[in-house]
């Protein structure tokens, strides 16, 4: 669910919550280009919806590089550390044996297993980062409900405005969609 | 989708993509100048050795080798690249190809290297190789291995089979250049997409039983040259731990050499920040891969703990030798890893181009660090006195080639124009 930044509320004439406006354009470059429009008029809170990848979309839309290789970065080197020093730890300190005749803390065979707790705690920084910052794993999106929309896997292509952007407006950003050449608009309900 | 597209034409312009004026190449005066100095020097540390005798000699001879199988690995691992991004069919490269070719071009020259290196061991009764030493003649272990060296015959003989390998390496080495590069320049000269497109093909079908061929002798290489120093010891890491260093040293040369033509101005548009990215995760990935090898090499070594085989590290680790092993652990490994880890590092030329100088001085001292501790076993050297001699044939030999890459970049346009893949390069993007 996403929380409306503002305290706006936008509901339709049978009472029921508005999650945004969709539009459907017919192809991948009218996409691109709405999604310029949508950019270039101040939308945070929006997506474009196609079924396959399109070059060049992150700077269409505006994107932002996300954060998750400094959280990966962090996890990787928070693992790696700590592996190591629960390695010396526990053979130099807490339970110390001589083992094939080598110090105590022998570095050298504490390298595999920093390694892998490197790995370890990155790839999980990775996923769990990655649907954390996706609003993942949730059970429902309101935009499922639109028959029309089952067709952003087929062959047209669509763009999502929620109503909880600070620049939501109903009519104005019909308007704004309309402008950019969509075949179609709706409002979606939650 | 972009509308940025800009004209080929205009990117492939002859001012854009060749250095000097029309018709005159830049860079010969320099490079031959380059070429002769490096000679004289490599020759004048060798002389100076050789006359010497003794230790001295070895230590003329370890430096010379030094030299020799560095630049040979540069060369290496360019060959590298391209047979792998042909067999790949990968187009980003097809840009930046034309300076790996250049490189790759010096690799049977680099071979003569090893000639000399061949002639004065089997003249000298065994310099740095060892097991050509009559003193070894009767050792237990060097009988066990004498087929390796021999072939027929055994100690005292001429080393008929370590020869025949050597002779093989340049012809192998030659002729995959040889189609390689020279279908390359065939292609410049080529309007025809359909003549480019066959000869692209007659690389790839090389490439493809090449790459085989080009792993044994680049591994067969580094057990004659690097390996066999010591004949008592023995790796099986041994040919990736020499793979592993020349396409991490390949690919750093090649980022310099791409970042001082962009630096004059040249390949505008041609080869860009997103090319850099690309080469930035190839160096990147290398980074590890050398540093994976060479501990599981240490480690298992270090592990096992059997005499024959840890002598090799108890030479580098004492003596102050392992201060050198703690420069490649931090400098060859942890240093470049850090640094270019991040997107932004690896799309920026002037980072990327000191990352790649870095790479050369690791990689000339990995070398080092395997050949030089050799020299003086017991630690009776002459300490910095005799660094006048590594001087000379470490940078002699390195000169040499680098006046060859000077002189062999400015006699060609830098880009293959007629390449299959250029558009697909020309339009390159990482999308991630």
């Amino acid at each position: 669910m996403q929380i409306a930044a503002s305290s706006r509320v936008f509901v339709t004439d049978r009472d029921e919550k508005i999650y945004g406006v969709l539009a459907e354009f017919a192809t991948p470059a009218a996409l691109y280009h709405a999604a310029e429009q949508v950019r270039d008029a101040g939308y945070s809170k929006w997506d474009t919806f196609s079924p396959f990848p399109i070059h060049g979309m992150e700077e269409a839309m505006g994107i932002k590089r996300t954060i998750l290789p400094v959280l990966v970065a962090i996890g990787g080197f928070s693992g790696a550390g700590l592996g190591f020093l629960m390695q010396s730890w526990m053979s130099a300190v807490d339970y110390k044996m001589v083992t094939a005749g080598q110090p105590y803390l022998a570095w050298q065979s504490f390298v595999p297993i920093t390694f892998e707790l490197g790995i370890l705690l990155s790839a999980f920084t990775c996923i769990i980062g990655m649907l954390a910052l996706n609003g993942l794993p949730r059970w429902n999106h309101p935009l499922f409900k639109k028959e029309r929309f089952l067709r952003s896997s087929d062959d047209k292509y669509f763009v999502c405005i929620e109503a909880a952007d600070p620049n939501f407006h109903p009519e104005k950003t019909r308007a704004l969609l309309e402008k950019a050449g969509a075949t179609s608009i709706e409002l979606v309900e939650e | 989708m972009s509308s940025m597209h800009a004209n080929p034409s205009t990117l492939l312009s002859a001012d854009n993509i060749t250095l000097g004026s029309a018709g005159a190449p830049a860079g010969k005066g320099l490079g031959t100048g380059l070429v002769a100095v490096g000679v004289l020097l490599a020759a004048a540390g060798l002389g100076l050795g050789l006359s010497k005798g003794g230790s001295t000699a070895m230590h003329a001879m370890a430096a010379f080798t030094v030299g020799v199988m560095s630049v040979i690995a540069i060369s290496l691992g360019c060959l590298f690249f391209l047979m792998v991004w042909s067999l790949l069919n990968a187009g980003w490269g097809a840009t930046i190809k034309r300076q790996f070719e250049n490189v790759a071009s010096l690799l049977p020259i680099a071979w003569l290297g090893l000639v000399v290196i061949l002639i004065i061991e089997i003249a000298s009764k065994g310099l740095m190789l060892q097991w050509l030493r009559p003193e070894f003649a009767s050792d237990y272990l060097l009988a066990k291995k004498a087929v390796y060296f021999w072939g027929v015959g055994g100690p005292g003989d001429l080393p008929l089979f370590f020869i025949a390998r050597t002779l093989f390496y340049g012809a192998a080495w030659w002729y995959l250049t040889h189609i390689v590069v020279g279908n390359a320049r065939k292609m410049d000269a080529t309007s025809d997409p359909a003549t480019a497109a066959k000869l692209a093909a007659q690389v790839r079908f090389t490439s493809a039983w090449g790459l085989p061929v080009f792993a044994l002798t680049l591994s067969f290489a580094a057990f004659d040259y690097l390996m066999g120093v010591d004949f008592k010891f023995f790796s099986t890491m041994w040919g990736v731990y020499y793979f592993a260093t020349a396409a991490f040293s390949g690919l750093g040369f090649v980022a310099v050499v791409l970042a001082v033509l962009l630096g004059k101005g040249k390949l505008r548009g041609v080869v860009t920040e997103e090319h850099f990215h690309d080469l930035g995760k190839l160096m990147f990935a290398f980074t590890v891969f050398w540093a994976y090898i060479s501990f599981c090499q240490y480690f298992l070594y270090w592990y096992s703990n059997i005499p024959e085989e840890t002598a090799f590290y108890l030479h580098r680790k004492t003596l102050g030798w392992q201060y050198l092993g703690a420069f490649l652990m931090i400098g060859h490994f942890a240093v470049p890893f850090l640094f270019i880890l991040s997107r932004h590092v690896k799309k920026v030329r002037g980072l990327l181009m000191a990352t790649g100088v870095w790479f050369m001085i690791v990689h000339v001292a990995d070398i080092f660090w395997v050949v030089r501790p050799m020299v003086y076993p017991t630690g009776d050297g002459p300490g910095l006195g005799g660094a006048h001699l590594d001087v000379l044939g470490i940078g002699g030999v390195l000169l040499a080639f680098l006046g060859l890459v000077i002189a062999k970049v400015g006699s060609l346009p830098l880009v293959g124009v007629n390449d299959p893949y250029m558009g697909e390069a020309l339009e390159h993007k990482n999308y991630v």
